[in-house]
């Protein structure tokens, strides 16, 4: 069988993708510190910061994931044909003809498949709410972090009227993200068993291959 | 009990109420349920309690004066109270061979029932011959006294650890009580001046429970001794936030920031002055705007100067200049980064459309 190696992700979105998820693992492990620190409270004496230094790594990433997030919102509109948002939202006749089509795929039913080389619609929809969900995550940070920043206390009381509700969401899209890793990862193994084009390496190398068959 | 407890000795009387305050706030400090207040109150009534043996060493008397001048005038009260002073130099009427002649009666009779408190270092060097009350050596006096008692009680810095008079170069060869009594149960309240809450709770807990309080390592009781100022600061948040008074007087300083950085000794420190304070009024050095200096730890005069330097060893994360604030800076680093990047991008896409070399048609 005869591929073609097809260069559909731009070192940009490369990058984005793997600041994105190392900034997302850094925030739930910190996080998830933040919102219940599980180290021995009962050792006292040393001059360790557990605390601090847990909220300092998070603010940190919290800065990678946001400039991640920029980066994706720039692409979304000056990237390659793959990356732009009307090659993937069901806004187009031929993208709600390919979300039904791989629906059908995904519940195994045999409605035949098409070979595209960006994402598929069903995916497109969850990457761009992602990207919704992450900016809201972003203004919830912020509001958080200068909680006494006048331009974050507007965004922030807009959206969660108080710090305790912003905290809330914070926290809340932090499990919507656990669940998007999960099944993120099992619907790319999925499609690099079943599609054969090299999805797994393609966030790597930037390629997919397309056999002569499609 | 009658309204007034009166001690005929000292001619002192404390108001019941304020008995029961004193009783209550010794309970609190030793983390006693206040179901135990009355017992506490029993035991420090009972004729059968024990006397206590005062004596003065190498020391200024800001303990006892401590006690005595505390703004609350009962606390000091209730401790001579409680407490069946029989010797204390300061307070007592008698003097010269009446006053030695009352230190006989105290310990005659009493050996193994009495509690000796202890203020003061013991010089050591050249025979003890640094500090002599009525002919004999301070080092003499303990022995013979701290080795009939039940119990010693170092008071203050001094007398727990040697304070002033143990400072480098110590030319009198100053001690504490722990470093000359063996046999004898030790406690040390140590402190310049110690809380005289702390005083209290550790007499009324040997009264009612006829044992002393658990100690740490260096014999300071947990109750009082258990955790660091710094763990206990009304400004720690400060400190974690890298929020610091650079100079007193400044506008840090006015807005109460952390002094950690005018040498504030609390991260090294264990009291509980941020929790019980001082003088009835709900103060201690940090809440008027000073450093603590570390008073109740050994060597502290020697360890904890400068006083007004920052110690080596208290590592603050990001580099002390608070989470905050580094996080921002590494943020417009990683924006300007992801920007960077971005700049990049646009300027080869534009750069291929311009030269007409574009791959992806």
């Amino acid at each position: 069988m005869f591929y073609e190696r097809h260069q559909v992700w731009s070192v940009l979105l490369r990058l984005f993708h793997w600041s994105f998820v190392l900034s997302i693992v850094t925030l739930v492990i910190t996080g998830l510190y933040i919102h219940f620190p599980w180290t021995n409270t009962m050792v006292i004496g040393n001059s360790y910061f557990p605390v601090a230094t847990m909220r300092y790594i998070h603010f940190v990433a919290g800065f990678v994931f946001t400039a991640a997030l920029l980066v994706r919102i720039y692409l979304l509109l000056f990237g390659n044909a793959q990356e732009r948002f009307w090659d993937f939202l069901p806004i187009t006749p031929r993208n709600i003809k390919n979300l039904f089509k791989t629906l059908g795929r995904y519940l195994y039913l045999n409605v035949g498949h098409e070979h595209r080389l960006g994402h598929n619609a069903l995916a497109g929809i969850f990457y761009f709410l992602t990207f919704l969900v992450a900016a809201v995550q972003v203004v919830a940070g912020f509001f958080m972090l200068y909680p006494e920043s006048v331009f974050w206390q507007k965004w922030g009381t807009m959206l969660f009227v108080s710090q305790q509700q912003g905290r809330g969401i914070h926290y809340l899209i932090m499990w919507y993200f656990g669940v998007f890793a999960a099944i993120h990862i099992y619907i790319v193994v999925w499609n690099d068993i079943f599609s054969r084009n090299g999805l797994i390496s393609s966030i790597f190398s930037g390629g997919k291959y397309i056999s002569e068959d499609y | 009990m009658s309204r007034m407890v009166e001690d005929q000795r000292a001619g002192i009387q404390v108001s019941r109420r304020g008995f029961i305050k004193g009783c209550t706030m010794a309970a609190a400090a030793l983390g006693l349920s206040e179901t135990m207040v009355p017992k506490l109150v029993e035991a420090a009534t009972s004729p059968k309690r024990p006397p206590v043996v005062w004596l003065h060493f190498q020391e200024c008397t800001g303990c006892t004066e401590s006690l005595l001048r505390a703004s609350h005038p009962d606390i000091g009260r209730l401790i001579l109270d409680i407490i069946s002073l029989d010797y204390h130099e300061t307070v007592m009427a008698p003097s010269g061979y009446q006053a030695e002649k009352s230190l006989d009666d105290a310990i005659s009779g009493n050996e193994g029932k009495f509690i000796c408190v202890v203020e003061g270092a013991i010089p050591t060097k050249d025979g003890g011959i640094y500090c002599k009350i009525a002919g004999r050596t301070a080092m003499d006096i303990l022995d013979d006294v701290g080795s009939k008692a039940a119990a010693v009680i170092a008071i203050g810095t001094c007398a727990s650890f040697g304070g002033i008079q143990a400072a480098d170069p110590n030319p009198t060869g100053a001690v504490g009580v722990t470093k000359l009594l063996s046999g004898t149960p030790v406690i040390n309240i140590p402190g310049c001046p110690p809380n005289p809450i702390s005083f209290l709770g550790t007499v009324l807990h040997y009264l009612t429970f006829k044992r002393l309080p658990r100690t740490d390592q260096l014999g300071r009781p947990l109750f009082a001794y258990g955790r660091k100022n710094h763990d206990q600061c009304e400004r720690r948040a400060h400190f974690d936030e890298g929020r610091f008074v650079e100079q007193f007087g400044d506008e840090g300083h006015r807005q109460g920031y952390c002094l950690y950085k005018m040498g504030c000794k609390g991260p090294q420190t264990f009291a509980n002055c941020p929790a019980v304070r001082f003088n009835d009024a709900d103060v201690w050095p940090v809440s008027c705007g000073h450093g603590c200096v570390g008073c109740t730890e050994p060597d502290f005069w020697d360890t904890m100067s400068p006083f007004y330097e920052r110690l080596p060893g208290v590592t603050i994360p990001a580099g002390g200049r608070g989470i905050v604030d580094a996080a921002t800076s590494k943020g417009k680093v990683i924006l300007g980064a992801a920007a960077g990047a971005v700049g990049i991008h646009a300027a080869v896409g534009v750069g291929k459309k311009i030269f007409g070399n574009n791959e992806d048609e």
